[in-house]
């Protein structure tokens, strides 16, 4: 594979219109207002995410759950617990929940007390124990690689499988594809298996945690080689694969998402005024906070984050900075677009209204 | 709207409750019933996506720029109405 090949055949653009719009001028547009008109419906999720369990059925190489502190909390199991803290996560304002590590679906009682407070949401699971339909959340099911790659890495044998045997047909289910140093061309197989099945993916990029130098970070090169992989398969596999163009730039960048965008999540935001800074926390399993840690992937490099959730709650917080021409402020609308359809149960997503590359707001390519 | 004249502060509080209402599709208020020291973010429950979006559309009507890090000081109707005027003074 040619990196210099990297963004066939989609076009791509160094440089925009320095002419600056007005917010007025773009949504006259009525491609652009339509779909502004449906994003902005979702203006209303504040999320917080939650540590179910402090255990987990597979070992990862470089998972963040079992860095730093949280990972020894311990688990807090009871019920009555969960739902009084979902009553007043609710109450605080808290519209969506994001129920995570170490591997949520061995606490299932607990997933349905969260679903039956607050019902909008998504789990963050490895695929391996089905979810019960009754937890009616979206299910982020992640991928590593091949299944060669999922022996060696995670430890588990015929991990792909037995995750479409469980999810298969399931409209809660996206299949996430963690792109590493060492797993850029297996994602062509896995996308066949994927699908083969008539499952949706989307992909994600390894985020090393604090202190990681090891083999799955990413290099200039692997980004490039990730960057053309997402944009062919984004070509290739329309119906599978919920993606856009900009979510590619954004994710393989050579800034994190931290460097391009300014993290909005408290341990990167001191500000308590307003958004994610005010409103976001990060449970442990024994259902404590901690402000200074908090972000929704705790323990994460943040030189190095280019994490798929990460990047759903910072590149849509700055809708300023992209609501400048036409071609940023659609491109900023395909990647709220994109992430909507991964996160929020029967969110359908459109169309991307812009095939072409545009480098973030103050960068190039 | 040309903004080269000196404009009403109660006008500003009225079209900036008007936009608040028409962007957040809030019912059951007017403009007229607005309190403009309604805390914006504790009271009404407005988050930063719907701040922005005000934010934007009274850049248009007013001509002005209001800075990303500004938006924390734009906390009611009347603080926004006085970022407004000052920013117009500044231009004019």
């Amino acid at each position: 594979m040619e990196v210099s090949d990297s963004i066939s055949p989609l076009k791509a653009k160094e440089s925009i219109s320095n002419i600056k719009w007005k917010f007025s001028d773009l949504i006259a547009d009525y491609e652009i207002r339509e779909r502004w008109e449906k994003v902005r419906k979702y203006f209303f999720l504040r999320e917080s995410t939650y540590d179910m369990s402090n255990r987990c059925n597979l070992r990862c190489d470089g998972c963040y759950y079992y860095e730093g502190e949280k990972q020894f909390a311990p688990e807090n199991g009871n019920p009555e617990a969960w739902a009084k803290l979902m009553r007043e996560e609710k109450a605080r304002g808290i519209t969506y929940v994001v129920l995570a590590g170490a591997e949520p679906s061995l606490n299932p009682n607990l997933l349905q007390v969260c679903y039956d407070e607050i019902p909008l949401g998504s789990i963050a699971t490895n695929g391996f124990k089905r979810i019960p339909e009754s937890v009616d959340y979206m299910i982020h099911i992640s991928v590593w690689g091949n299944d060669n790659t999922s022996s060696r890495v995670r430890g588990a044998k015929n991990l792909l499988k037995k995750q479409i045997e469980n999810y298969k047909g399931d409209p809660r289910a996206v299949f996430v594809f963690t792109f590493t140093r060492e797993n850029i061309n297996e994602v062509y197989e896995v996308i066949d298996i994927i699908a083969a099945n008539y499952c949706k993916i989307t992909f994600n990029m390894f985020s090393s945690p604090v202190g990681y130098t090891g083999s799955l970070r990413h290099n200039d090169e692997s980004r490039a080689l990730t960057r053309k992989a997402m944009m062919d398969l984004l070509g290739q596999y329309p119906d599978n694969v919920l993606f856009s163009p900009y979510s590619a730039i954004s994710h393989t960048h050579s800034q994190s998402l931290h460097g391009l965008f300014s993290c909005s999540y408290p341990r990167m935001n001191p500000s308590t005024d307003i958004g994610l800074g005010r409103s976001f926390r990060q449970y442990r399993t024994n259902l404590s906070w901690d402000r200074s840690a908090a972000c929704c992937v705790p323990d994460t490099d943040c030189a190095d984050c280019r994490h798929y959730a990460s990047g759903s709650a910072v590149v849509t917080a700055r809708l300023y900075r992209h609501a400048v021409n036409p071609e940023l402020f659609k491109s900023w609308l395909d990647y709220v677009d994109t992430y909507l359809s991964i996160w929020v149960r029967g969110y359908e997503k459109s169309k991307n209204l812009c095939d072409v590359m545009y480098a973030p707001p103050g960068y190039e390519l | 709207m040309s903004q080269s004249k000196t404009i009403n502060a109660k006008d500003i509080i009225l079209k900036i409750a008007e936009i608040i209402i028409s962007e957040l599709k809030l019912e059951d208020i007017t403009p007229e019933t607005f309190n403009p020291d309604m805390d914006l973010v504790d009271e009404l429950g407005i988050d930063s996506m719907d701040l922005t979006t005000v934010a934007l559309v009274l850049q248009d009507e007013y001509g002005i720029t209001i800075d990303e890090d500004d938006y924390p000081k734009l906390k009611s109707i009347r603080l926004i109405a006085e970022y407004i005027q000052n920013e117009l003074n500044n231009k004019n």
